[in-house]
């Protein structure tokens, strides 16, 4: 018994150690901004601004959130690079979320609470972004989503809450048109991802459009994320006659270069067409020349010749050796720029006046576009990007404005 | 005789009611604690005192099963999916179920429940869930009730995947007022261990350690096995509601992968390492394992300022140590046993 | 609707299907058999394996059925390693022990694979004749589909000799009957436990291969789910009997391929409540699965 409690003492001493004080491990000072920034001497001395982080970096989310966190913490380096914001250095406390909710709003209230940051940028999925945005609300700190695209989520979380990347809504209509009105489809089948509130997002808005256009749905399919086995859907696809014109699949990246590699496999010639799901480099890795007559919209094109986008993606190889993963990556960069941007024109770091200078925002030039909010709502209007993939080859196709 | 009897009586009284006394007092030192942390700790801590109340309920309460029955159930994600999505459904206001759950029933759309009230509702269908499936599933032993249940925690995330109408799908429910604090999560920690442990040392809790034990002699010996065991599994089925409840409303925001394998991994781990038939070693697992992935995270924070990310450490150094406890102290910290508080007599 | 070539399609794709949760069942209901040890790491097996065949057929010009038998072995003595490092200690141990151990040592390989390659979802791209699809009246099947099938029947054929006929796999049988009875006839347990991790691992890792030829993708997370389904084909076929096994398995897949293709679109997403649902069914109705003998496991 008394080895079981010194046991145990030990352990509560321990656990209590690492979970009640992160002073002593975590002082700014101890932070070191020092390996970043050679600029740092020449800077005017002052605390460094303190931003959030908070990314899903292991777990389900972290083949988004992975990239998303690195083009963050990229952007505020060269920002620290050119001399900091109002001279002051940036500080990024990333947190990983664990792609879990509980820890994803535990580690909002710390960052709140302990690391006092005055915003906070991140996270790629509604499910999260409603479990952490309603805390910084509460607390009056402005929380920028860099990926959740459920449309409604600044009217449901608050003022504090903006979006940095566009609307469901627009992505989805920006397919739907182009499908319908430049290749020239008008019965369409769905196959929908039953497990994301994305996915089913994504495909009520497309239908919704879709139908609006004077277009038909033949058939409606769904399957939950981690299914990887698709010949039942596929068959019955292939048994309708007639054949829809286009297949509109609303999927996760996991499940974009297997759906595509699988229907053409079963000789569905049709053009396929999706959302921002789609924008990974394994429709093509995994389809190989089968990748073809796919078509998706997303946020940016990493082929795009302007000179923010290809300046973005040369920086990024340099920082990680790779090309940005995915467009969370160009999100995550464009969400930390965003932030500095408003802190910049607020002149402050108050949180509300940071909150004022981002509702404010018109122009902000962006890799994912051009952002601006209109007089009282925080979800973007931006420019929605086709991209075309054929043979195997990404190819920017046309930008559409909603 | 007679003389005799009331002389038993009277020291049974007595005994009772310094139990009672006693109680009041550790009642009154919990609330003084609560009301210490509250005034003293930011939100952060808070919160994180407010998931250790949680993670001691669902501990205690699959104690109960796991621990003293001796049956080994997976469900606990089932059964918190069940009991967060009735309470939320009945607490959100009137006016939000008419923006966001049109096809809810007429009855349901137009009533909104206080908290204590949904809470209570959502274990009682957690519990009236445990009913439906242990009934069958509860003639098979081992490892066949653990595949059958994680079976239903499956069926339970499909269903709440594609009931539309109800559960909104994959959208899942959003902006449940967030009611739960440290006092809900230790009031009902508390009545949890109350009530395992009064279960534990009652007639019941006897039995169910027989069963344990040796089944083929309690049952030769009149125990109703498989009422014993149903009981223990649907109190811990009620409890596990109650805390999804309380998860519901400290998160505000869930859907049907909310409740996940994680959760009941991590409680399993929590139950395990404490030591399996202790009620204190629940509650002990419980705090430490909170605690310490949440001070590991700090770690990963401050390694990742440094320029050394190396996210996913915490879950590896916490697998590692529930399987080097295994390894090297199989029945758990306390291995059964109880650290008895001062104060309580044995009843 | 359900023409004739519609139902031998779905047919194909079952059996597709049924023969890498068989492979898979196999590695599990061994272990089980002989320890009552519900192995969750068994799964991540099937994933390293996978991510090791990604590593042959990328990086070199080895013959294609070389990156699939290297991975076999070298997963094969992973298996081994795990079970002296993770499962030995425990041996005797309650069977919960050991399942939370290797729930620990599936996190444990999880989590490392994130922080060292990444949760990127890979390509797994096999030369390209080997995806060339045939059509035979009309039912279309690729030569990977093909060589899934054959290559799952010669593996479990090759094993099933084994166990019937080699003086190991009768010790293991006999293990799998009674431990201790067979403990004291002086049978190693030791070896037998090891050949079975062995056997069992090399076994995931071939479906793990296959798996990912098949899917094109592999990825971190890409075992737990075929495990644990892998793991549900045992319990209905009857843990703990090979034979059992394989017909879970093949049971599962058509069941599944079955339950999609011949229901309405609508039902499609409950394909995985229909399994455990399943499942739950055919506990009830026959406890120990439908091969199982019986146990003293029922209550």
């Amino acid at each position: 018994m008394r080895r079981t409690w010194a046991f145990l003492s030990l352990l509560l001493a321990v656990s209590l150690v690492l979970a009640g004080c992160p002073a002593p491990v975590m002082t700014p000072a101890a932070a070191p901004a020092a390996t970043e920034a050679p600029a740092q001497e020449t800077a005017p001395a002052g605390e460094p601004i303190k931003i959030g982080a908070l990314y899903g970096v292991t777990g389900g989310m972290s083949s988004i959130d992975g990239p998303g966190l690195n083009g963050f913490k990229l952007a505020a380096k060269q920002i620290n690079e050119a001399g900091g914001i109002n001279g002051r250095m940036v500080e990024v406390i990333a947190i990983d979320g664990k792609s879990d909710q509980t820890a994803t709003t535990s580690a909002t209230t710390e960052l709140i609470e302990v690391h006092k940051v005055v915003a906070i940028g991140g996270l790629n999925d509604s499910t999260f972004a409603l479990a952490a945005g309603p805390i910084a609300q509460a607390a009056g700190i402005p929380f920028v989503t860099a990926g959740a695209t459920l449309p409604t989520l600044p009217e449901q979380i608050g003022d504090y809450f903006f979006m940095a990347p566009f609307g469901d809504d627009a992505q989805a209509y920006a397919i739907a048109d182009y499908a319908f009105n430049e290749l020239g489809a008008r019965s369409a089948y769905m196959l929908v991802d039953q497990a994301y509130d994305f996915t089913t997002a994504l495909a009520r808005f497309f239908k919704e459009r879709w139908e609006a256009n004077g277009g038909t749905i033949v058939l409606e399919d769904t399957y939950n994320s981690g299914d990887t086995d698709f010949s039942a859907q596929i068959a019955r696809v292939k048994a309708l006659d007639p054949q829809p014109d286009v297949l509109f699949i609303s999927a996760i990246p996991n499940e974009a270069g297997i759906t595509t590699k699988q229907f053409r496999e079963a000789g569905l010639t049709q053009p396929i067409i999706s959302g921002d799901g789609f924008d990974t480099p394994l429709i093509a890795e995994v389809a190989g020349e089968l990748a073809d007559d796919v078509y998706y919209s997303t946020h940016a094109s990493l082929d795009n010749e302007a000179e923010i986008v290809q300046s973005f993606v040369a920086a990024y190889e340099a920082e990680y050796g790779r090309r940005p993963e995915n467009a969370f990556a160009a999100l995550g960069y464009d969400t930390m720029n965003l932030i500095a941007d408003a802190i910049r024109r607020a002149g402050s770091t108050e949180p509300a006046a940071i909150r004022d200078a981002l509702a404010a925002t018109q122009g902000f030039q962006g890799v994912t576009g051009v952002i601006s909010y209109p007089e009282g709502q925080r979800k973007p209007i931006k420019s929605v990007t086709i991209i075309r993939v054929q043979d195997g080859v990404y190819s920017f196709v046309t930008e559409i404005q909603p | 005789m007679s003389r005799a009897m009331e002389g038993v009586r009277r020291v049974n009284i007595n005994g009772a009611t310094r139990n009672l006394l006693v109680g009041c007092a550790y009642v009154a030192l919990l609330a003084t604690l609560l009301w210490l942390a509250q005034s003293t700790l930011n939100n952060y801590y808070l919160r994180i005192l407010a998931v250790i109340g949680i993670n001691i309920i669902l501990t205690v309460s699959l104690n109960l099963t796991n621990g003293f029955a001796g049956d080994f159930s997976l469900g606990i994600a089932a059964f918190m999916s069940i009991g967060a999505y009735t309470a939320a459904l009945l607490s959100l206001p009137v006016a939000m179920k008419t923006a966001s759950f049109p096809g809810l029933p007429a009855w349901l759309q137009t009533t909104s429940i206080p908290f204590l009230p949904a809470t209570i509702v959502g274990g009682a269908m957690a519990a009236a869930a445990a009913v439906v499936v242990g009934v069958p599933v509860l003639r098979l032993r081992g490892h066949y009730l653990a595949v059958a249940t994680l079976g239903l925690m499956v069926i339970v995330r499909v269903i709440a995947n594609n009931w539309q109408d109800v559960t909104r799908g994959a959208r899942g429910i959003n902006g449940i007022p967030p009611l739960s604090n440290i006092w809900w999560a230790f009031g009902w920690a508390a009545l949890t261990i109350y009530v395992v442990w009064m279960v534990v040392h009652s007639p019941y809790g006897r039995a169910m350690i027989a069963i344990r034990e040796d089944w083929l002699a309690a049952q030769a010996r009149g125990v109703n096995v498989l009422r014993t065991r149903l009981l223990a599994f649907v109190l811990s089925a009620f409890f596990a509601g109650v805390a999804g409840s309380l998860y519901a409303h400290l998160i505000t925001a869930i859907t049907p992968s909310s409740f996940s394998f994680v959760i009941t991994f991590n409680i399993v781990v929590m139950l395990v390492v404490g030591g399996m038939g202790s009620i204190t070693g629940s509650v002990i697992g419980a705090v430490l394992l909170t605690l310490l992935p949440e001070g590991l995270r700090q770690v990963e924070t401050a390694l990742a300022a440094g320029g050394t990310p190396l996210y996913g450490l915490s879950q590896i150094v916490i697998a590692l140590l529930a399987a080097l406890v295994m390894i090297f102290r199989r029945q758990g910290l306390l291995g059964g046993r109880e650290i008895r508080l001062p104060g309580m007599t044995e009843r | 609707m359900f023409t004739p070539t519609y139902v031998a399609q779905q047919i194909i794709n079952g059996v597709n299907l049924g023969s890498m949760y068989a492979l898979i069942a196999i590695g599990l209901t061994m272990v089980y058999g002989l320890l009552r040890l519900i192995n969750f790491a068994h799964g991540d097996l099937l994933m390293l394996g996978a991510y090791l065949g990604l590593l042959l057929v990328s990086a070199t010009f080895m013959p294609l059925i070389l990156t699939l038998f290297i991975p076999m072995l070298v997963i094969g003595f992973l298996g081994i390693l795990v079970e002296r490092l993770a499962y030995r200690p425990l041996r005797g141990a309650p069977e919960v022990t050991m399942l939370i151990t290797s729930l620990a040592v599936s996190s444990i390989i999880e989590n490392s694979m994130v922080m060292t390659v990444t949760a990127q979802p890979r390509a797994f791209n096999l030369p390209a004749g080997v995806n060339r699809l045939h059509t035979v009246a009309g039912v279309s099947f690729s030569t990977l589909d093909a060589l899934t099938v054959g290559l799952s029947v010669a593996l479990m054929a090759a094993l099933t000799l084994y166990v019937r006929n080699t003086r190991t796999g009768i010790a293991m049988r006999a293990a799998a009957e009674n431990l201790r009875a067979a403990r004291l006839m002086g049978i190693d347990i030791n070896r037998v436990v090891m050949v079975a991790f062995f056997l069992g691992s090399m076994l995931a890792a071939a479906a793990g291969w296959l798996w990912a030829a098949k899917y094109s993708t592999v990825e971190p997370f890409m075992g737990f789910l075929p495990g644990l389904k892998a793991f549900v084909a045992a319990v209905i076929g009857g843990i703990g009997v090979i034979p059992g096994a394989v017909l879970g398995g093949y049971l599962l897949g058509f069941a599944e391929i079955f339950f999609v293709g011949f229901l309405p679109p609508a039902f499609s997403g409950y394909r995985d409540a229909f399994v455990f649902a399943l499942l739950l069914l055919i506990l009830l109705i026959r406890p120990n699965g439908i091969l199982g003998a019986s146990t003293e496991e029922r209550a």
